[in-house]
């Protein structure tokens, strides 16, 4: 578990690999009940800590205007994540589904009890954020965020998947 | 929860004021120093169109930025864009600008494998955004900058920028370099030749452009509209 910085307030990032319960997690996320609430992010798109920082910080700003385009604060960090605008396939994409083992949990400022709470409810091993890079899937990066190889020659993963959850709504 | 709707997380330091925009460093989530560039609102023009302009051009340069970077040229990584506050985040890149080396080639002699370097990378550079049907529409060595790091060029301000195909536009984007060059560092000798040189080897469509600047030339970037 690591906490950044954001906007005035904090986000805390947890990586599980092996998780057996996304389905459980998914239930429980979809019927509301989840407890605390927090984002559950697909972890194999995520090579960096940064985008999903770019992402937050876009939440927050949404939030404070009251502009959120999702129902909750947390279902907006995977939307905005996405760099799309399509909610529900942004979500299928970007967050759990029911086979899912990789996962990268977020949640806005939560306290040390809050995240214990949240590493109990994920049945999976925590690893360390260093690890994000390693286990990408970069095939599906590069076709969700239509990165071509001519992109990558001068840019990484992680600046070229910022740059779309910031101009999303410019285009 | 508490939330700052100011949109960055450290103090803004005014670093240059324009016509159009001001410039401020800060630092982005994460600690990352970070340019912010806002465009304010012009008392002068109404403002229901002063509100639509600001923001068409707001969203056009975020666009063509990363539009630029799909081509494959450098520019700022994209942090943030603001419809409300009318701003843009983008990545610091430290280095000098290219006014500021070829000043120095000026004052001290030109360093000719560092022209050499910089005036390629150029013409890739412009090469590469012409044939993607990017064109600049400000093109000066003021607008360039060379990562220290890496002495890698990257092109900013974007502001002025917008697609088009036609050989016209891409010419006049020349001109307008050709006669920045000429204004501020002809002490440099021909800069443009070797731009020009390296941008034939780019860019494929290179023919129609030149042919069109050979007219540009002849007439300057306004066409002439009698008859």
């Amino acid at each position: 578990m690591k906490a950044f910085e954001v906007g005035g307030t904090t986000l805390c990032l947890a990586l599980f690999s092996d998780v057996t319960n996304s389905k459980e997690l998914l239930d429980l996320m979809q019927s509301a009940t989840l407890e605390p609430e927090v984002a559950f992010l697909n972890a194999s798109l995520i090579p960096d800590v940064f985008p999903v920082l770019a992402a937050a910080h876009k939440t927050l700003v949404a939030k404070s205007r009251d502009s959120l385009t999702t129902r909750t604060l947390h279902s907006e960090l995977v939307y905005n994540f996405s760099g799309s605008k399509h909610i529900s396939e942004s979500l299928k994409r970007c967050g759990i589904a029911d086979n899912t083992s990789y996962i990268l949990a977020a949640r806005f400022g939560a306290s040390a009890d809050e995240m214990v709470a949240v590493e109990k409810l994920i049945k999976g091993n925590e690893i360390d954020l260093s690890e994000l890079e390693q286990r990408i899937n970069q095939a599906q990066i590069q076709k969700h965020y239509k990165i071509s190889n001519l992109e990558l020659e001068i840019s990484s993963l992680a600046d070229a998947i910022t740059c779309r959850i910031a101009a999303r709504d410019a285009l | 929860m508490e939330i700052k709707a100011d949109g960055s997380d450290g103090s803004l330091v005014l670093i240059k004021q324009g016509a159009e925009a001001r410039v401020f460093e800060s630092t982005f989530v994460g600690s990352r120093r970070c340019i912010i560039k806002e465009r304010f609102s012009k008392k002068y023009r109404h403002p229901t169109l002063d509100s639509k302009l600001t923001l068409k051009r707001l969203n056009a340069e975020a666009r063509c930025m990363t539009k630029a970077r799909r081509l494959g040229v450098v520019t700022p990584v994209l942090y943030a864009v603001d419809t409300v506050m009318h701003t843009l985040t983008f990545e610091y890149v430290e280095g000098p600008s290219v006014k500021d080396i070829l000043l120095g080639f000026g004052l001290v002699g030109v360093d000719e494998e560092r022209m050499a370097d910089i005036t390629t990378q150029i013409g890739n550079a412009i090469g590469k955004l012409h044939d993607g049907g990017l064109v600049h529409g400000d093109l000066t060595t003021s607008n360039m900058l060379l990562r220290s790091s890496v002495n890698q060029l990257v092109l900013i301000d974007f502001g002025l920028s917008f697609t088009s195909t036609l050989p016209e536009d891409k010419a006049v984007d020349l001109y307008v370099l050709e006669r920045a060059l000429l204004s501020m560092h002809s002490s440099c000798g021909n800069v443009m030749d070797r731009i020009l040189a390296a941008y034939r080897k780019s860019s494929k469509q290179w023919s129609s452009t030149l042919n069109k600047l050979a007219e540009v030339r002849q007439r300057g970037r306004k066409r002439t509209m009698v008859g």
